[in-house]
């Protein structure tokens, strides 16, 4: 018997949703990303557009194109698909389809960070471009490796629920420190700290794209790779023992990978939330729960809801922008309740 | 050679040891059942010997190997486990269930190979959950739900199943029909099995040994009929039990009880 003989209806049922979804994710995500490069203060013709993309536009076509707005749309593609593949992955370490980046520290760690450097070192337009990303990734990973160390306990390790807890606690705590410092800056900088933290996709340049780049090359593969893991993890402790995992070093490696890609995304993108909750929902309503399909395909829906909600951002109130985080805020938030209404349990 | 042999082990949280230096050894290719009040340490030992929690002292043996000591999932492709909480996440088919118990075997990635698909297959067969392979786990019956773990454990393809109260929560003709699948496995296949039951006369009728814990320590070991007496009931329950012979195994099951208040003597019937 060949190998699709084997496999049950419901395996080749499956399948064919995979390959649907992915096809429709895909060209939806084309068309999303034609609709992008159109959209913003300056308007170009689809014809110029195409003309540029070739290399026959005016100077000014082409630095637009090329300098200003392609690299914006890849670091929203590529955020979306880092923050999405972290929520999967955290959803699935500590098996509450609740959990997202946020809980484990990294949003709130990451603005702490930024916070901490605008108001006591310099103003944020001074320093140089590739700072404020190093200082936010210091902040996220110190947040994560702090709630990682408060959760720990001997001889038990590390339990879901108490890790989403202790989040929860540090991140109210980290937040709450955060409005204390706000009312020492100066109104410049509390602007600038505001749209950092709603989450404008602000490290819009090659050079972003190709410092964000390697987190994503190496770590979804690797987190790809550790689907079985994945899937036995959600099984629970005792079923997960039984069948061979092992279970501290799973959860310690795949912890630090999600934390390093989201960590990664933020430190560029700013505080961007709800990406990491809602793609993998999404995903699972579509694939189901195993995570051979819902790494790849939630790296693609949150690719889809960050490149369109950059572009709505930009076209809503021109000349002035709206922060992708806040339109995912928005335009997330009733979907998400809806999916829950509907969710029977 | 036993399957197990637990040596000497203590297992709790620091000053508070649910067991004490207990040593056991379960037999190979037999149905072993530990039995014994609530708070006893059944489930402790049970989680010990499948290494959910560790040992402050003593060993668990493997085949003459310290456990602890094996690869995790070396031990998996040899002996398999049912907790007693077993939750399946939503979204999940009884096959996608199901095929998970190859995990042990399994490289990191790569598709189900025909081998593992053999194992899957024949564990739908045996719990006779072929019709239901394409359903959503979730949505079956207790008792159908208790057979896709079993399955699951199967397909594991080890030859030592380890269950923690397989029974709970099923009605009478489920428990049996349970029981009676891991009595077929164990008789067809030489499987070794060790259970947690609380249904004392069940322990009797299925198992070929017995260990009766109290209080974190065994009472007695033995098979049912050396375990299945007045006094160590007594000892071990605190119930005078009227027992009489099993039609179905001839080993003893307990037809009713009191509970001990003072020394009122029990009768074999």
């Amino acid at each position: 018997m060949t190998s699709k003989q084997w496999k049950t209806k419901s395996q080749l049922k499956k399948e064919r949703q995979v390959k649907l979804s992915v096809a429709i994710l895909l060209i939806l995500i084309s068309i999303c990303f034609l609709i992008s490069l159109n959209t913003g203060h300056i308007r170009l013709t689809p014809q110029e557009t195409f003309m540029t993309l070739i290399g026959q536009g005016t100077e000014q076509q082409s630095l637009i194109l090329f300098d200003f707005r392609l690299p914006r749309m890849v670091v929203a593609i590529l955020v979306g698909v880092g923050l999405a593949v972290s929520g999967a992955v955290l959803q699935g370490v500590v098996r509450n389809p609740l959990a997202e980046p946020g809980i484990i520290g990294i949003n709130a760690g990451a603005g702490l960070a930024v916070m901490l450097f605008i108001s006591f070192f310099s103003s944020a337009s001074a320093a140089p471009v590739f700072v404020m990303p190093i200082i936010a990734f210091i902040g996220a990973g110190g947040a994560a490796v702090l709630i990682y160390v408060l959760a720990y306990k001997r001889h038990e390790g590390i339990s879901p629920i108490r890790l989403v807890l202790t989040g929860v606690a540090i991140a109210a705590g980290i937040n709450a420190l955060m409005i204390v410092l706000t009312l020492n800056l100066d109104p410049e900088n509390y602007q600038f700290l505001a749209t950092w933290l709603a989450g404008s996709i602000w490290g819009s340049n090659w050079k972003f794209v190709l410092a964000l780049l390697p987190w994503l090359i190496i770590l979804i593969p690797f987190v790809y790779v550790k689907a079985s893991v994945l899937n036995v993890l959600n099984l629970g402790d005792e079923t997960a023992i039984g069948l061979g995992a092992h279970m501290e070093k799973e959860r310690r490696i795949l912890l630090a990978s999600a934390v390093g890609l989201a960590a990664a995304c933020v430190s560029i993108s700013g505080g961007i939330g709800f990406v990491g909750l809602i793609a993998p929902h999404l995903t699972r309503r579509l694939v189901g729960d195993k995570h051979e399909y819902i790494i790849p395909i939630s790296a693609m829906v949150g690719a889809l809801l960050l490149l369109a909600a950059d572009t709505l951002g930009r076209w809503m109130m021109q000349p002035s922008e709206i922060p992708a985080g806040i339109i995912v805020a928005v335009i997330g938030s009733p979907y998400f309740l809806y999916l829950l209404a509907k969710t029977k349990d | 050679m036993d399957a197990l042999d637990v040596n000497k082990i203590s297992v709790g949280y620091s000053n508070n040891l649910i067991i004490k230096d207990l040593s056991v050894a379960i037999p190979k290719h037999k149905i072993t059942t530990i039995v014994g009040p609530n708070g006893c340490g059944k489930s402790t030992l049970i989680k010990t010997i499948v290494r959910v929690l560790q040992v402050q002292s003593g060993a668990v043996f493997l085949e003459g190997k310290a456990i602890h000591t094996l690869d995790t999932k070396e031990v998996a492709k040899r002996m398999a486990v049912l907790p007693q909480t077993a939750q399946a996440p939503s979204g999940l088919t009884v096959f996608e269930l199901v095929s998970y118990g190859r995990f042990p075997h399994r490289k990191r990635m790569g598709r189900l190979t025909q081998k593992d698909y053999e194992y899957i297959y024949w564990a739908l067969d045996v719990t006779g959950l072929n019709d239901l392979k394409d359903q959503p786990a979730n949505a079956l019956s207790g008792g159908q739900r208790q057979r896709v773990w079993i399955a699951m454990a199967l397909s594991q393809g080890t030859d030592i199943l380890v269950l923690d109260e397989p029974t709970t929560y099923l009605d009478l003709a489920h428990q049996l029909d349970i029981l009676l699948l891991l009595q077929r496995l164990n008789k067809e296949e030489g499987r070794t099995i060790i259970m947690v039951l609380h249904d004392l006369n069940h322990a009797s009728r299925f198992s070929d040994y017995m260990i009766a814990m109290r209080d974190g320590a065994v009472i007695t070991e033995g098979t049912p009929n050396e375990v299945m007496t007045c006094d160590y009931l007594r000892k071990v329950f605190q119930i005078n039990a009227d027992l009489i012979s099993c039609p179905h195994s001839t080993n003893p099951v307990c037809l009713s009880y009191q509970l001990c208040k003072n020394n009122s003597e029990c009768k074999v019937i």
